[in-house]
C-alpha cells in the first residue's frame, strides 16, 4: 500500500476509517478494502472481536463472557471475505432447563429426539414439537432475508428499492399464506402467549421462553418477546429454539478469521488507539482524534460503536440538528445482562442431567415462565432480581484448550440486572459480588458441591460491560429490540439506513441495522451503503 | 318459503343496533334480538338502587363515529353529550394535576408542574391529533389483508400504501412508534413530571392486560385519542340520562328505520343448513327464518356458542381459541348521601363535574398491574372516577349523587376464582383507595354494586368481562381482528356475518365496526 503523495498536503491519510474492531468493524473495514480503499481500522482496546472477544479471566482460565451464543454470519459475508468453511460445531448442541434439583428437561437440536424428553412431560406437546420448531425456522428464516438487505421503508421507499422489496415480497409469499400471517402474528406477541397458545408443559415453556427476553428489559409476557425470539434464531439450524452452533474452531474462530481476511485485503489495523471526537468540517466528517491527541484524516468514518456514543458524544452537536439528537437521545439501551466466569477444577455433577454433553449446551436454571416474568418484575423498577434468570454453559467442553490442564471454565449469563438502579444506586464491588453470590447460590442448588470447585470467580455487571466492552449501558444490543427501534427504525426513524445526517458518517454498529448476533451484518451493509454514495449511487436517507 | 326477515341481529349492543339502522334504512327488513330486557348491551344505564340511575358498564363516549351520528340523525332521536371538562389528578403530597377545558388555563396549571411539560403538551396535543387524523381511514375500511392476493385486498393494500407515503416519513415513523412502544416508554419521550406521565399513560392500559410499561400499551392509547377527531379536541363527555341514552338514541332510529327490537329474546343458536344460515331459534324453541345473520356478540361466542364449531374449519377454531380476552377492568358504581371531599381540592368545585383519575405516577400504575399479572385484584389500583349526577342532576335524588369508579386491574382469572367473599374485597380495596384522596367517601355511601370482570360476563356476555370484546391487542387489530381472513365481517358460513367490537376497529362506544359490517352487507348485495 503506498503512503499519500508528498505535495497533496490536502489529501486525507486514509479513505476510510473504520471505528471498532468487533464483527461489524472487521466485515466493514474488509469489504472497503477489497474495494481498494485505504483503510484504517481503530480498536480501542487490546484485543479484536469485540463482544466476541476472549479474556484471561484468571491465570490459565480463558472465557468469551458474552459469546454463549456465537451469532451468524449472513452468507453474503461469508462469501466476502472467505469465511464459508467456519463451520459451526455438528456435535449434539442441546438447550437444557432446570425443573427442580435432580430433574432436568433436555431438548436436542433433533426434533424426534427432543420430543422423546418432552413426551414424559405432555404427549401432546411432544406431537406438536417438530412442527412448532419448523416453523420458527422458517419464520427466522424470513427475518434473515430481511437483515439481509437495508430495511423497506414505506415513509423513505424509493422506485430504486422496487427490486429488493420485490424480491422481499416475492421470498414472503413463499412463506405461503399461514406463515405468512403467522410471521405478522408472531413480532407483537409475547413469548409467554406464544408458548402457552401452543404448549401444555411447563417446564417446555421455561425452556424456550427465555430467547424472548435475551438482554431485552422486559419480562416474557410482554408484547414484542416473540420477536426477540426469533430475531435470535436467525441463522440457526432446523431444531434449535435457542441460539446458534458454536465455531467448530472454538469461540475465537470467527474473529481469527475476520481478522485474516481484514489483513489480506490490507486492512491496517490499530489496537489501544480510542477514538474521542470526530471532526467535521461543513457537515462532512474529516476525521478522528484519539485519546493522545493524534488526529487522522480520513474520506469516511464508518463507526460500529453504538449511535449515542458516535453522534452524541464524538461529533460536535453545532453540525446535528436537534430534533435528530432528540431522537438519538431517546434509544432505548437498557443494559440488563450480567455475566458470572467460574473457574473451575474440575467438571460440576448436575445430578439429573441426561448426559455431560448438555453442559457444553446452554442450560437454563429457570423453572417456569413465571419464575422469569417475577425475575423481570424487579428491573422495571430499578431493582435487581431476587432470583435472577441464570442461563450457563461450560465451553471448556467444546474447546479445552481454553483453559489450562484438563481444567474448565463456566459461564454464567445473568438477567435481570437493570445498568440504571434505583435513586440512582451505584454498581460497586458489593452489588455485584451479592449478585454473584445468588448466581452461585442458584447453580448449586441443581448442582450440589459446585461452590467447593470454583478456583476463581469474576463477575461482571452491566457498568463492567460497558467499561471493557464499551457497550452503552453494558447493552449488548446497542439499542433494545423493542418492535420500535428495529428494521428502518434502527437506529432512529429516517435513517435506518447506515447514513448519518453527517456527509461522510456511518453507522454500522450492532445499533443499526439488522442489529445484535448478526455478525458483519451491519458492518457489510454500512460499507456497501459508503461504496454507494463513493459512486454517487443511492441518495436519501 | 320466504324468510321472515332479511336480516336479525344477534345482540341489541350499540353496534349490533348501527348495523340494523343502516340495513333497514338500505330497505332490508330487519330484526333485532336482545336476551335482556333493556337494549344497550355494556351502554345501558340502569337504576340499580331506587332514585339511582348508573350508567352500569361504559360511563363516558368520546369514540362514537361523527358519520353514524349524522347519518342516523341520532341527535333528533335524544343523543346529547354533555361535556366532561377536567380531569383531576390527586397527588400523593396532597397536590393535585389538573386538565381544564380551557387550554390556556391547563397550561397555566402544567406550568406549575414542569414549564418545559406545559410546552411539550401543546406540541404532543398537535401530534396525536395528526395520528388519529392518519389512522382515521383505517377505521373507516375494510383492512386489507397483506397476506392475500384477492384484487380486493390488493387495491385496499395500494391505497394504504398511498395514504401512509402521504403522511410523510416523519409522521409515518411516529405512527410506527405509537404502534409497538409503551405507553410509559412513548410518553418518558416527551414529558418530564411523572403523574402527567402516568394520567396520559392510563389511557393506554384502559381494558386491557398490560402495564403502562409493556409494549402495545401506546396503541390503546392512540385509540381513545380517536375521539378527538372531529371538532378541535372534543373531549370525552356523558351521555345525559347517563350511557343507556346512546343505545336508546340509535334503536330509536333503527325503530324509525323500521327495525322491529325484541328485547328478552335470548338467541340459543344460528341455524345453518348447507354451509348457509337461514335463521335462529330463541331459547324456549322459537325459529326465526332471515336470509342473513349478524351476529354482534364477541368472536368466541359468535363462533363457539351460537354455531357449532364443526361447522367451522379447523384453523378457524384454532385461531378463535388463541384470541385473547382476559377482561381486566371492573367498576363500582356508588349512590351517594353527599358529595365526596378532595383533600387535593376540598369542597365543591368544578373538578367534581369532570374526571378523577387516581394515577398518581407510572410505577403505582405498573405495580397495580403486577398484582394482576399473577392473579391478584391490584391492591392499589388505576381507578377513573366521575360524578354524573354532577353533570345531569336527574341521575340521582335532589341533593344525592351517583359516582362512578371504573377499576383496573381485576383479572378475570382471579387466583381461586370469585366469590363473593372476593367481590367484597375487591371493592373494599377500591373504596379504601379512594378514601385516601377523599377521606369522607365511606360515610356517605348508601349503596354499592361491585362489578368484577366474572359479573360484567355473567350480565352483559362480554366474554371473559373484556369491554373491547376482545384485547386490543397489535396481533389482534385490523387485518387480525378478530381473526386471521375474517376481518371482513364474514364468516365462513354464507350469510352468517359479525358486526360486533371483536371486529376491525374495536371497542368502546364507536359504532365503527356496526357500521362497516352493515356496509360490507349491504356492498355484498346479501
Amino acid at each position: 500500500m503506498s503512503e499519500p503523495v508528498a505535495g497533496a498536503a490536502k489529501s486525507p491519510s486514509y479513505d476510510a476509517v473504520v471505528i471498532g474492531a468487533g464483527a461489524n468493524g472487521l466485515v466493514a473495514a474488509t469489504r472497503l478494502a477489497q474495494s481498494g480503499l485505504r483503510v484504517l481500522l481503530l480498536e480501542r482496546s487490546d484485543a479484536l472481536g469485540g463482544q466476541g472477544a476472549i479474556v484471561e479471566f484468571a491465570p490459565g482460565f480463558r472465557a468469551a463472557p458474552l459469546g454463549i451464543d456465537p451469532g451468524w454470519i449472513p452468507p453474503a459475508v461469508a462469501r466476502g471475505l472467505g469465511l464459508e468453511s467456519l463451520a459451526g460445531d455438528p456435535a449434539e448442541a442441546s438447550l437444557s432447563v432446570a425443573i427442580a434439583p435432580g430433574s432436568f428437561l433436555t431438548l436436542s437440536r433433533d426434533a424426534g429426539r427432543a420430543a422423546e424428553a418432552i413426551k414424559v412431560h405432555s404427549a401432546s406437546d411432544a406431537a406438536k414439537w417438530p412442527a412448532f420448531t419448523g416453523l420458527l425456522h422458517r419464520l427466522a428464516g424470513f427475518l434473515g432475508a430481511l437483515y439481509q438487505t437495508p430495511a423497506p421503508d414505506v415513509g423513505l421507499a424509493s422506485a430504486a428499492d422496487l427490486p429488493a422489496l420485490l424480491g422481499l415480497a416475492l421470498k414472503y409469499r413463499a412463506l405461503g399464506r399461514q406463515e405468512m400471517i403467522e410471521f405478522l402474528r408472531t413480532l407483537p406477541l409475547s413469548v409467554w402467549d406464544l408458548l402457552d397458545d401452543a404448549f401444555e408443559s411447563a417446564p417446555l415453556k421455561a425452556a424456550v421462553a427465555p430467547g424472548g427476553i435475551q438482554d431485552y428489559r422486559q419480562g416474557p409476557r410482554s408484547g414484542g418477546t416473540g420477536y426477540v425470539l426469533l430475531h435470535h434464531l436467525v441463522g440457526a439450524p432446523a431444531g434449535m429454539v435457542r441460539g446458534r452452533l458454536p465455531w467448530r474452531g472454538g469461540p475465537g474462530a470467527f474473529t481469527d478469521a475476520a481478522e485474516a481476511a481484514a489483513r489480506r485485503a490490507g486492512v491496517t489495523i490499530r489496537t489501544g488507539a480510542a477514538v474521542t471526537r470526530i471532526t467535521v468540517h461543513d457537515d462532512a466528517a474529516t476525521g478522528v482524534v484519539l485519546s493522545n491527541g493524534e488526529e487522522i484524516t480520513a474520506g469516511a468514518i464508518l463507526s460500529t460503536a453504538d449511535p449515542s456514543r458516535t453522534l452524541l458524544d464524538w461529533v460536535d452537536p453545532v453540525w446535528l440538528d436537534p430534533e435528530f439528537m432528540h431522537a438519538v437521545g431517546n434509544i432505548r439501551y437498557r443494559g440488563c445482562t450480567a455475566v458470572v466466569l467460574y473457574a473451575l477444577d474440575t467438571l460440576p455433577e448436575f445430578p439429573g442431567l441426561e448426559s455431560r454433553d448438555a453442559l457444553a449446551g446452554l442450560i437454563s436454571l429457570t423453572p417456569s415462565v413465571r419464575a422469569l416474568e417475577k425475575a423481570a418484575d424487579a428491573a422495571k423498577y430499578g431493582e435487581v432480581s431476587e432470583h435472577p434468570h441464570v442461563e450457563i454453559s461450560v465451553p471448556t467442553l467444546r474447546t479445552a484448550a481454553l483453559a489450562d490442564n484438563g481444567k474448565h471454565v463456566m459461564i454464567a449469563r445473568v438477567q435481570y440486572a437493570p445498568y440504571r438502579l434505583r435513586d440512582g444506586a451505584a454498581w460497586d464491588a458489593a452489588r455485584r459480588e451479592a449478585l454473584a453470590d445468588r448466581v452461585t447460590a442458584a447453580i448449586e442448588a441443581v448442582s450440589p458441591g459446585f461452590g467447593a470447585r470454583v478456583k476463581h470467580r469474576v463477575a461482571l455487571s452491566p457498568r463492567d460491560l460497558e467499561e471493557r466492552f464499551g457497550l452503552r449501558e453494558g447493552a449488548p444490543t446497542q439499542g433494545e429490540l423493542g418492535l420500535d427501534q428495529i428494521l428502518f427504525m434502527r437506529p432512529v426513524a429516517g435513517w435506518g439506513r447506515h447514513a448519518t445526517p453527517i456527509r461522510g458518517l456511518y453507522l454500522g454498529g450492532a445499533g443499526a441495522h439488522p442489529g445484535p448476533g448478526i455478525l458483519g451484518g451491519a458492518g457489510w451493509l454500512a460499507a456497501s451503503r459508503l461504496l454507494a454514495d463513493r459512486r454517487g449511487g443511492s441518495k436519501g436517507a | 318459503m320466504t324468510p321472515r326477515y332479511d336480516a336479525i341481529v344477534v345482540g341489541g349492543g350499540h353496534n349490533g343496533l348501527v348495523t340494523a339502522a343502516y340495513l333497514a334504512r338500505a330497505g332490508k327488513k330487519t330484526l333485532v334480538l336482545e336476551r335482556r330486557d333493556l337494549v344497550g348491551g355494556a351502554a345501558v344505564t340502569e337504576e340499580v338502587f331506587p332514585g339511582f340511575k348508573f350508567s352500569v358498564f361504559s360511563y363516558v363516549v368520546s369514540l362514537l363515529r361523527p358519520e353514524i351520528i349524522r347519518d342516523l340523525d341520532l341527535p333528533r332521536h335524544g343523543l346529547q353529550i354533555l361535556p366532561l371538562e377536567s380531569t383531576v389528578t390527586p397527588l400523593d403530597n396532597g397536590d393535585y394535576l389538573a386538565g381544564w377545558a380551557d387550554p390556556d388555563e391547563t397550561r397555566r396549571e402544567l406550568c406549575r408542574h414542569s414549564p418545559r411539560d406545559a410546552d411539550a403538551s401543546a406540541v404532543f396535543g398537535r401530534l396525536m391529533h395528526h395520528m388519529a387524523m392518519a389512522v382515521r381511514p383505517i377505521l373507516g375500511m375494510v383492512p386489507p389483508d397483506p397476506t392475500s392476493l384477492s384484487p380486493g385486498d390488493l387495491v385496499g393494500l395500494l391505497k394504504l400504501g398511498g395514504h401512509f407515503r402521504s403522511l410523510g416519513a416523519e409522521r409515518f415513523h411516529a405512527l410506527h412508534k405509537l404502534m409497538t412502544m409503551s405507553s410509559a416508554d412513548y410518553l418518558d419521550e416527551w414529558f418530564e413530571f411523572g403523574p402527567l406521565k402516568a394520567t396520559k399513560s392510563a389511557s393506554g392500559i384502559i381494558g386491557t392486560f398490560l402495564g403502562p410499561r409493556s409494549p402495545g400499551s401506546a396503541y390503546v392509547l392512540l385509540h381513545h385519542y380517536m375521539g378527538e377527531l372531529d371538532g378541535a379536541f372534543r373531549a370525552w363527555g356523558f351521555q345525559k340520562g347517563g350511557t343507556g341514552g346512546i343505545s336508546e338514541s340509535i334503536a330509536g332510529a333503527a325503530r324509525a328505520h323500521g327495525v322491529t327490537i325484541r328485547t328478552g329474546a335470548a338467541v340459543e343458536r344460528v341455524i345453518v343448513r348447507n354451509n348457509r344460515a337461514t335463521g335462529v331459534v330463541l331459547e324456549g324453541g322459537e325459529e326465526i327464518s332471515a336470509k342473513i345473520v349478524i351476529s354482534g356478540l364477541d368472536p368466541r361466542l359468535t363462533f363457539t356458542k351460537l354455531v357449532e364449531s364443526r361447522e367451522l374449519p379447523a384453523d378457524l377454531v384454532e385461531a378463535v381459541r388463541r384470541f385473547k380476552f382476559r377482561g381486566s377492568s371492573g367498576k363500582v358504581n356508588l349512590a351517594l348521601a353527599g358529595l365526596p371531599n378532595f383533600t387535593c381540592m376540598p369542597g365543591e368545585g368544578p373538578h367534581l363535574r369532570g374526571a378523577i383519575s387516581i394515577s398518581p405516577s407510572v410505577e403505582y400504575l405498573e405495580r397495580a398491574y403486577d398484582d394482576a399479572k399473577y392473579g391478584e385484584f391490584s391492591r392499589h389500583p388505576y381507578m377513573d372516577i366521575v360524578i354524573p349526577s354532577m353533570i345531569d342532576p336527574n341521575m340521582a335524588p335532589p341533593g344525592k349523587h351517583v359516582m362512578s369508579v371504573f377499576v383496573q386491574y381485576a383479572p378475570y382469572d382471579l387466583n381461586g376464582g370469585w366469590t363473593d367473599a372476593k367481590r367484597e374485597a375487591f371493592g373494599d380495596a377500591v373504596i379504601d383507595t379512594v378514601s385516601r384522596y377523599a377521606p369522607n367517601l365511606k360515610s356517605l355511601i348508601l349503596h354499592r354494586q361491585v362489578l368484577t370482570p366474572l359479573d360484567i360476563e355473567r350480565m352483559t356476555g362480554l366474554s371473559e368481562g373484556n369491554i373491547f370484546q376482545g384485547e386490543l391487542a397489535l396481533q389482534q387489530l385490523f387485518f387480525l381482528r378478530p381473526l386471521p381472513q375474517w376481518s371482513n365481517y364474514r364468516t365462513p358460513i354464507e350469510g352468517y356475518w359479525q358486526c360486533g367490537a371483536g371486529t376491525h376497529p374495536g371497542g368502546g362506544i364507536m359504532g365503527a365496526s356496526g357500521r362497516l359490517a352493515a356496509m360490507e352487507i349491504l356492498r355484498s348485495g346479501s
